[in-house]
């Protein structure tokens, strides 16, 4: 494996550990998927929908999303909104998230 | 607009998922799709190839399911052969329930016993046959979990299977059915062969067609022609349509259970003599024709046998090409 192979694994590493961090933090209103891939990807987070949409499932699944059909509109759509427990998923994980990057960002500093 | 190409897209998908989760998720990947055309097209309808762009866009069917199944060949026996795995093993449960208890009263016709040692019987009888249901079922959908479960492979949007029509698909009851009926059959005939008799109407007298203690010998042929008969009807529930695998494993099973019937029938001598002497004795002369079915029993089954599989094997044929 070059260099280049592991940064790109590295990344995507880093990258998957954070995604359900922004997902949450992003579905605060109902959201459907695809404008959350839109407004993730406008704000520098780009996301294919196909991971997306089977994550949305999944963390509804575990129970820090809820979701609910909107057939009014021409499109029927689903949208996705934080449930109580997901609040306090994304509370604890945001503190921990915030916590690691400032001492991450202290030791690189460090180095350099 | 191509819908077709869409609709097939979305089968491929979904087809594997659990029922209940199916029509969600196709609705819900129909909107992204509608959305990913519009954004891409803007006013202009869309046409075939922005249809396949987006499509590909969203990857190979099998990659999307892969994504919705993240447990996938991680389990023994995963989705979405588990919904089913737990219907057949309930099936299977109360087939088994049922045959060793016509069992267990042909039994006690035939060769009575006390109350306690009767109903003693039956229960350790229900308890092994639930435990040998339970380790075949699981093994059969352990063996298909595993051979299902694809490795990544680029996609073609000329292979993506046509959805079927309501007619095309096959009906689960009659699978299950099926199932019920070959385990109900296979745990009677295993344990109470005497279910096929003669019964002498001026002696009272109740003479088995078949040895019993040869039946018991040969188990171990009955319970593979009985797991050919299941192997088809899973796969049949599997796959819930009259395709190519569908009628393969039909002529597979359909050609073992012939070899096997042909091994059992031929290799054996099964028949109770007691019942060959006394059915001669008994229709002496003037029944030429009965006395020599009887007497080649074991030939006459099996043509009976096979000419049910070779119709079976034809009806496969027939439904899968006309389709």
């Amino acid at each position: 494996m070059n260099a280049e192979e592991t940064v790109a694994g590295l990344k995507q590493e880093l990258r998957r550990g954070t995604l359900i961090l922004l997902v949450l933090s992003q579905l605060r209103k109902p959201t459907y998927g695809y404008s959350l891939v839109k407004s993730l990807s406008e704000s520098g987070i780009p996301m294919d929908a196909n991971t997306l949409y089977p994550l949305l499932r999944r963390l509804e699944g575990q129970g820090l999303l809820k979701s609910q059909w909107d057939t009014g509109e021409n499109k029927p759509r689903k949208y996705y909104q934080i449930t109580p427990e997901g609040q306090l998923v994304l509370e604890e994980t945001k503190a921990y998230w915030k916590q690691l990057s400032t001492q991450v960002d202290k030791l690189l500093e460090e180095e350099v | 607009m191509n819908q077709e190409l869409i609709d097939r897209y979305l089968y491929a998908v979904t087809r594997r998922m659990p029922k209940a989760k199916q029509e969600d998720v196709a609705q819900e990947l129909r909107g992204l799709i509608d959305d990913m055309l519009a954004e891409r097209c803007g006013d202009r309808t869309p046409e075939e190839k922005d249809i396949r762009i987006v499509l590909t866009e969203l990857g190979s069917p099998q990659d999307l399911f892969n994504k919705y199944d993240e447990d996938g060949g991680k389990c023994l026996i995963g989705q979405p052969y588990y919904s089913t795995y737990k219907s057949v093993l309930k099936i299977v449960f109360i087939a088994v329930a049922v045959g060793m208890t016509i069992a267990s009263m042909i039994l006690c016709l035939v060769e009575p016993m006390g109350v306690w040692k009767t109903v003693g019987t039956w229960l350790g009888n229900v308890y092994n046959g639930l435990l040998s249901g339970f380790a075949i079922v699981t093994v059969l959908f352990a063996f298909f979990y595993k051979k299902s479960v694809p490795l990544g492979q680029p996609f073609n949007f000329d292979d993506l299977p046509p959805v079927p029509k309501k007619k095309e698909t096959i009906s689960k009851g009659e699978c299950y059915a099926g199932i019920g009926l070959s385990v109900v059959f296979l745990v009677v005939f295993l344990t109470a062969p005497q279910i096929f008799c003669a019964i002498l109407t001026e002696t009272k007298q109740v003479i088995p067609i078949f040895d019993p203690a040869m039946v018991r010998q040969t188990w171990y042929l009955i319970v593979l022609f009985a797991a050919c008969g299941i192997t088809r009807e899973i796969v049949k529930l599997m796959e819930g349509r009259y395709n190519k695998t569908v009628l393969v494993t039909k002529v597979v099973c359909n050609i073992a259970s012939a070899v096997l019937s042909i091994w059992w029938l031929r290799g054996f001598d099964l028949m109770n003599p007691e019942f060959v002497g006394s059915i001669s004795a008994l229709f002496r002369g003037d029944a030429e024709f009965i006395i020599r079915i009887f007497s080649n029993f074991q030939l006459f089954f099996l043509g009976c046998i096979l000419f049910a599989l070779v119709l079976d094997t034809l009806e496969g044929i027939i439904k899968t090409v006309r389709k």
